[in-house]
């Protein structure tokens, strides 16, 4: 099973964004790890988030590998789910966080 | 990363303390450990399902890098619940502090693999000035 926990600001992405990130997000995964995430899709309320002690705008997507992964691998697996973030949200690299993690 | 994840009974945390909570979560770890303020994430929640309360009124759970001493994740977590405690009125014994560790090379932030402990200085200066480059780009 392939977990994914998002994690964004209230009013942040709209509903077609969501869909399109959920989507994008769900190939990312089949494509690199062979199955659809689990998601757990989570929404930070307003004035309850912040980033350098200050409102975030800050999206943070964890995902779990199907494998454990070389520096070499999970670089460019960072980077691609980074990218499908910046984007499908409209949001800066600044803004955008995303983990890949070992199996437990 | 670190991200600070408050979880706490309804009400329990005011409105007006969440800012003052996340500026001294910040300053913690930016004291204890050197990481760049910008790195420091601090989420709120009201019951929420994670991290669960059991009997507690309010639970912090961190997420930091790996490579920190255990001293200085003992500090985190003493000084984290020490303001938690000072700006909401819970009793240390009410509230529960606990951190996990992730690989740095796990996380990317800002489009760049986020430093090992003690480089975070030489990544900061890269980072900036590749945004620089990125926003006259832009």
């Amino acid at each position: 099973m392939i977990h994914c926990i998002c994690m964004v600001q209230e009013g942040q992405i709209t509903p077609d964004q969501e869909a399109a990130l959920r989507r994008d997000t769900a190939g990312f995964a089949s494509k690199h790890f062979g199955a659809e995430p689990e998601f757990n899709w989570v929404t930070v309320g307003k004035g309850n988030g912040f980033t350098e002690a200050k409102p975030s705008n800050s999206v943070i997507v964890s995902m779990n590998a199907d494998r454990s992964l070389a520096p070499s691998s999970r670089e460019p697996l960072l980077r691609e789910l980074c990218e499908i973030w910046e984007r499908g949200a409209g949001l800066s690299p600044n803004e955008v966080v995303t983990v890949i993690r070992d199996p437990q | 990363m670190p991200l600070d994840i408050c979880n706490a009974k309804a009400g329990a945390v005011a409105e007006e303390a969440k800012a003052k909570i996340a500026e001294a979560i910040t300053r913690i770890h930016c004291d204890v450990t050197d990481a760049p303020p910008t790195f420091v994430h601090v989420f709120f929640f009201e019951d929420g399902p994670q991290p669960p309360l059991g009997d507690k009124t309010a639970m912090i759970y961190g997420q930091i890098r790996a490579g920190r001493t255990e001293a200085q994740k003992a500090q985190i977590r003493e000084e984290m619940g020490a303001a938690l405690a000072e700006h909401t009125g819970i009793t240390v014994d009410a509230l529960t502090v606990f951190t996990t560790d992730t690989p740095a090379s796990w996380v990317m932030e800002g489009g760049d693999i986020l430093p090992e402990p003690g480089e975070e200085e030489a990544w900061l200066a890269a980072h900036e000035a590749k945004m620089a480059a990125f926003s006259s780009a832009s």
